[in-house]
């Protein structure tokens, strides 16, 4: 394990690991939840907290460069006077780095409007696999050649190790409001969801949470969740004024069209922030209640939220195990959430199958594996289920061309056998 | 399964490493090194709990780095009681090999603190050493006044008050002016007060973080004892107020369940009074919360109530993150306590607008930290009292 | 892997043939399927064959209210030659480039494969970002045949104003070609109005700068203004600020070849649109991450059938 200071010093490291024949793995702040940082083959993990310097930061061109060990929240705060933000903001933004968000092309509530963290990357400073340092992408707003900028973010470590970025940096909105609506069922809650994208309202957050999960963040911070309702939307937009009272209107009229039992808009500064850190809590206010949980995330087409929640809640219940949902409704992911003891025998097993049916729900009904918390190890072997042996042989030879000796967080992303050559080729359609 | 720390299964599980914590933590923020990191310190526990690890020189260095400020605890999500874990581990290590060292902890934690009159004959040694030159200021001993050690409290001791005012041991011996301020304050409420009869000294806070836990229990034994009845306690220490107000689950008594229950910080208590009358001063300070105020007694929002109507109050943007004083940890760990300090003292600066601005804090050790690095820190009562309209 | 055969040329609509050099004599030219192959209008996405042109796409998403803002300079572009080309319209500014519309792609590799990369769903980090990597590629790792696009719902107002607009939130555009200044602004009837509050309303938007030699620089935004006072006089140009992209327009060769020079010594590069030496083409600058691109180029192509007489590799790499 090493802790470098600069692009050298990672150059160095990586150079260390390879004269002995050695991995290595790259590492933030390790909030990941794929495993993505996990060590294996015995690496050498080089983890980036030491390079956490904001080093530049131009207001006019509304960028930064950062070292990767820099925390999320950390940067927003730095460029806060100016008027601007860091607009990816995953619930883990106080704790996870800038270099792991890169990493894992992370995403988050109000990337809705503004999009996930590889529309917020301007240009990589990168060690690649092979110890050379070298810039993907640049401040220009193309680059000559292919991207290899947007092929490095969401790469998980497997193509090389960030050591600096810069990032683009987003301007407060001069108007924010933020609805609180209520709905005696998840579905009618899902339709709206739907019916608010339909209606041609692009909210720049719409979040969604079922009843335990809005009585479980009630209890914990108390921030004026209806405690009897079935499932609540927190949806926000923002803009100028103009806009922002028409699709107040809109989002209002379309939740009420579908039986909300309440609508209101959070009269404050202080009741926004207080609505946003329940739904940022929400995962800690599981926690305080429930001895173990498995969080999973995945997407689907935001016409079959309602569909696929419904089978979610019935795979659970077929499984005895208790599934809540908390989620970026507005752009279909779900984080469906195991809630479990691993004391009870056996119901790790269960847990395990409720999760792999769900995501398999929702691949059937035109999902994808993840949305924002990458494969790592824990998707990997899924892979198949949502791409050819083709696309995948694709995926690793690209993966090559960053890495050809594959010594950049092995065992990561792609399951074993992605290369074609790995294994006979098999007739078309015989793929298990 | 209790191994060889003796720690509570249930808490030590309930960390589910999901790293929340890392950025409240002092040690963490400032070496970038998981076993400097509350989530570290626990998967180090745990691997000596389940026997996969040895208690070692390694294990040891990574529980003692810690501040034991508990700035882990309001962060995580999960509600794992850091500060139980630690003082339950800390309490589990074998005493250290050096003899040189384990002389010096006895004549510290057995000899000195609990006798306050040795304290305060230590104390006047070292007014002396700092008369002749031979104190650094660097080491950020106040500057002790002989008038002040001369002169008691002027304060009734023992009795049937409406409060008591806490006086305990390093802080009535180097700063028993802030002593003055506070009854002076208390005073121009109404409040009759008194202070704690003789054995009352020492509330074993500095035991407590050090692992000596069956010392800290016989010292509240006896601060117990030296203020009986059902009158507030106000503590004007804030690491003090926040071990006191933990008598409850140290002695798991009745009794210390409901002296705890009578423990205030200087400031809350204040702040439920018929508030005396303070004329603004127009002067800015920067706040600084005692991790003990902040994250343990919770109590950090009281000292702004208190102090608005006479100041004009900033803000760090460091979301409370410790000084690096920690009772007895600047001696023990210099080197971290001093990089921890330096990241206080940037965001302090940059609170103040540049300029070094005046700081108030709510406890000794920071304050004698703060000084130390140039700041001119202050406590609540003593600002309090200067703008006093009498 | 490498399989015998021509090499091969995709072909859109040839809106933008010219850009990258001319393809290899004899390439066999391949086109992509046209037509709408799958849009949900309640969840903003469409999937369309690669040879469907914008103005097909634009149609069908007009008649529910939504847009994609590819924005090519001709509405006859293909989807197809808009991403391999990977140019961004004029609003994106406030849209993003054209890589942010992009959710999935299929296209065949220089050996014969089917790949998909992405996903249709509008968020996914599933496996390696094959649409970004697919953007600008000019043709050179696969032929499209089918790309999901992300959608929006059109502004109900849009509208062009003369003048400087520093500090409005949000513009969708702003141009300005060294005299004048103009600014796009959308969205809700008011806001346009209270954005374009003290600005002269145009009736057109501005005219980029045509001519036989046309390029486009790209240069960090903060130097748009040294770049294009060195540009003065020699080419007609137009910056988009906020941005970096500054389209430059001439009667002479010559004078894009020097823009060319000029965008590399301010830092940026330039992209031969039309016209020019074709003979001398290239970016202005050496390919940066040259091997590494080379390696990815194997991988998709091995046997460098797709475009190899074409950028980005071709007389400079
Ligand atoms: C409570 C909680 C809530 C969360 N909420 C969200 C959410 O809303 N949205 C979301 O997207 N995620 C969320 N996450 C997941 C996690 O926080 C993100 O994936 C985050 O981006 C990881 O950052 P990190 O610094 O912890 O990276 P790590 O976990 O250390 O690493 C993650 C991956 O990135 C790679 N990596 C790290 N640094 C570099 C580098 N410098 N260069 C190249 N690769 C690198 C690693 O090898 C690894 O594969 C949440 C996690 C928790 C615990
Ligand atoms: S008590 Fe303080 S120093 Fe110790 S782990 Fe917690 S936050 Fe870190
Ligand atoms: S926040 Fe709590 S649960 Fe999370 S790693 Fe820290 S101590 Fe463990």
């Amino acid at each position: 394990m090493c802790f470098p200071r600069s692009s050298d010093e990672v150059a160095a490291a990586v150079g260390v690991a390879r004269r002995h024949g050695r991995a290595f793995v790259a590492r933030g702040s390790g909030t990941g939840l794929a495993g993505g940082a996990t060590p294996l083959d015995d690496p050498v993990v080089i983890v980036t907290t030491q390079m956490n310097r904001v080093l530049e930061i131009d207001p006019q061109a509304r960028v930064a460069w950062v070292e990767p060990g820099v925390l999320n929240l950390d940067l927003s705060r730095a460029v806060g006077h100016l008027g601007l933000h860091y607009a990816p903001d995953p619930s883990s933004q106080q704790a996870c780095t800038i270099g792991g968000n890169v990493g894992t092309n992370a995403g988050g509530p109000h990337c809705l409007a503004d999009g996930v963290t590889s529309a917020h990357v301007l240009a990589v400073d990168v060690v690649l696999a092979d110890g050379t340092a070298t810039r993907l992408g640049g401040l220009e707003p193309d680059s000559p050649g292919y991207d290899l900028r947007g092929c490095f973010v969401g790469s998980e470590g497997t193509m090389g190790i960030a050591t600096r970025i810069a990032v683009r940096l987003t301007p407060d909105p001069p108007c924010v409001a933020t609805l609180l609506c209520a709905f005696d069922s998840v579905e009618a809650a899902a339709t709206t969801v739907s019916g608010i994208i339909a209606a041609g309202v692009l909210p720049a957050a719409l979040e969604m949470m079922d009843a335990p999960i809005t009585r479980a963040v009630e209890d914990f911070v108390g921030a004026g969740y209806p405690r009897d309702a079935q499932a609540v939307l927190l949806a926000e937009v923002d803009g100028l004024e103009g806009g922002v009272a028409e699709q107040v209107d809109a989002i209002a009229e379309v939740a009420r069209a579908n039986g909300a039992t309440l609508v209101r808009v959070a009269a404050d500064d202080a009741e926004r922030a207080l609505l946003w850190k329940g739904r940022k809590s929400a995962f800690g206010a599981i926690a305080r209640i429930a001895p173990d949980y498995y969080l999973h995330d995945a997407v689907v087409p935001r016409t079959k939220l309602v569909e696929v929640l419904r089978r979610v809640y019935e795979i659970a219940d077929a499984h005895e195990v208790i599934v809540m949902n908390v989620f970026h409704a507005g752009d279909g992911n779900l984080h469906p959430l195991l809630v479990f003891d691993q004391r009870e025998p056996g119901v790790w097993d269960r847990v395990h199958a409720a999760g792999t049916e769900i995501l398999e729900a929702c691949l059937d009904a035109g999902g994808v594996l993840t949305g924002e918390h990458g494969v790592g190890i824990e998707k990997r072997d899924l892979m198949p289920r949502m791409f050819s042996p083709d696309d995948l042989d694709a995926q690793a030879r690209l993966r090559d061309a960053f890495d050809p000796d594959g010594v950049a967080n092995p065992q990561k992303v792609l399951p074993r056998g992605s290369r074609c050559g790995e294994l006979q080729r098999v007739p078309e359609g015989t793929w298990i | 399964m209790t191994g060889p720390l003796q720690l509570d299964a249930e808490t030590l599980n309930a960390c589910v490493s999901c790293g929340l914590c890392l950025p409240h933590c002092p040690t963490y923020r400032v070496t970038g090194r998981e076993i400097a990191s509350p989530r570290g310190r626990i998967a180090a526990m745990r691997a000596v709990e389940t026997n996969e690890a040895p208690i070692d020189d390694a294990f040891r260095a990574a529980m003692e780095e810690c501040v034991s400020c508990r700035g882990c605890e309001p962060a995580c999500p999960s509600g794992v009681q850091f500060g139980k874990l630690m003082e339950t581990t800390r309490a589990a290590l074998p005493s250290p090999r050096s003899r040189v060292r384990r002389g010096a902890e006895w004549f510290g934690y057995r000899v000195v603190l609990p006798r306050h009159w040795l304290l305060i004959t230590c104390t006047w040694l070292a007014w002396l050493a700092q008369r002749l030159h031979l104190v650094p200021a660097r080491v950020g001993l106040p500057r002790l006044s002989a008038r002040s050690l001369a002169r008691g409290l002027e304060l009734p001791t023992g009795g049937t008050p409406d409060a008591w005012l806490f006086t305990g041991c390093v802080m009535d011996a180097w700063l028993r002016d802030t002593h003055r301020s506070a009854a002076r304050v208390m005073g121009a409420t109404g409040a009759r007060l008194a202070q704690p009869t003789n054995g009352g000294a020492c509330c074993g806070a500095l035991h407590l973080h050090a692992g000596r836990e069956a010392e800290a229990r016989a010292l509240a034994e006896r601060v117990m004892q030296s203020m009986p009845g059902v009158a507030p306690v106000v503590v004007d220490s804030a690491g003090c107020g926040a071990t006191m107000k933990e008598y409850g689950k140290l002695l798991g008594s009745a009794d210390a369940h409901a002296f705890s229950e009578r423990v205030r910080d200087f400031s809350e208590w204040l702040a439920h009074q018929a508030a005396p009358r303070l004329r603004p001063t127009g002067i800015q300070v920067v706040i600084q919360d005692p991790c003990h105020l902040r994250h343990v007694q919770k109590a950090h929002g009281a000292v702004r109530e208190v102090l608005a109507p006479a100041y004009e109050l900033l803000e760090t943007a460091d979301d409370g993150l410790c000084c690096g004083a920690g009772g007895a940890y600047v001696v023990t760990q210099p080197e971290l306590s001093r990089r921890i300090l330096d990241r206080k003292v940037e965001a302090l600066r940059a609170a103040g607008g540049g300029a070094d601005p005046i700081v108030v804090s709510a406890n000794p050790g920071c304050m004698v930290q703060l000084r130390g690095a140039g700041i001119d820190a202050r406590h609540p009562a003593d600002l309090i009292a200067e703008a006093l309209d009498e | 892997m490498t399989a015998p055969g021509p090499v091969v040329a995709p072909v859109g609509a040839r809106t933008h043939w010219e850009i990258g050099g001319p393809p290899t004599e004899g390439a066999v030219e391949v086109r992509a399927p046209v037509g709408v192959i799958t849009y949900e209008p309640a969840d903003m996405t469409i999937t369309v064959g690669a040879g469907t042109s914008f103005d097909t796409l634009d149609g069908v998403l007009a008649e529910h209210g939504q847009e994609c803002a590819l924005d090519p300079r001709s509405r006859a572009a293909t989807v197809g030659g808009i991403l391999a080309c990977g140019l961004s319209g004029l609003r994106r500014l406030r849209h993003g480039p054209v890589r942010d519309h992009v959710l999935e792609v299929r296209f065949e590799t220089g050996d014969g494969r089917l790949v998909k990369g992405g996903g249709q769903t509008v968020k996914n980090v599933t496996g390696y970002d094959l649409p970004r990597l697919f953007v600008g590629s000019l043709g050179t790792i696969g032929v499209l045949q089918q790309a999901t696009l992300r959608c929006r719902p059109r502004f109900p107002r849009s509208r062009w104003f003369a003048g400087s607009a520093t500090d409005s939130f949000r513009a969708s555009a702003r141009l300005w070609d060294g005299a004048r200044e103009a600014v796009l602004f959308e969205g809700v009837d008011a806001d346009v109005e209270s954005q374009g509050r003290g600005l002269a309303p145009l009736d057109t938007p501005p005219a980029l700068p045509d001519g036989p030699h046309r390029g486009r620089i790209s240069v960090a935004p903060g130097r748009v203004g040294e770049c294009t006072a060195a540009l003065a006089g020699r080419v007609r140009w137009c910056a988009e600020l906020g941005v970096g992209t500054v389209h430059v327009a001439a009667d002479e060769a010559d004078a894009l070849v020097h823009a060319r020079s000029v965008s590399h010594a301010y830092g940026g590069w330039m992209l031969r649109e039309a016209g020019g030496p074709s003979d001398d083409d290239g970016f202005g600058c050496a390919l940066p991450s040259a091997a590494l691109m080379r390696r990815v180029k194997d991988a998709f192509d091995p046997g460098w059938k797709l475009n190899p007489a074409r950028l980005p590799f071709a007389r400079i790499g």
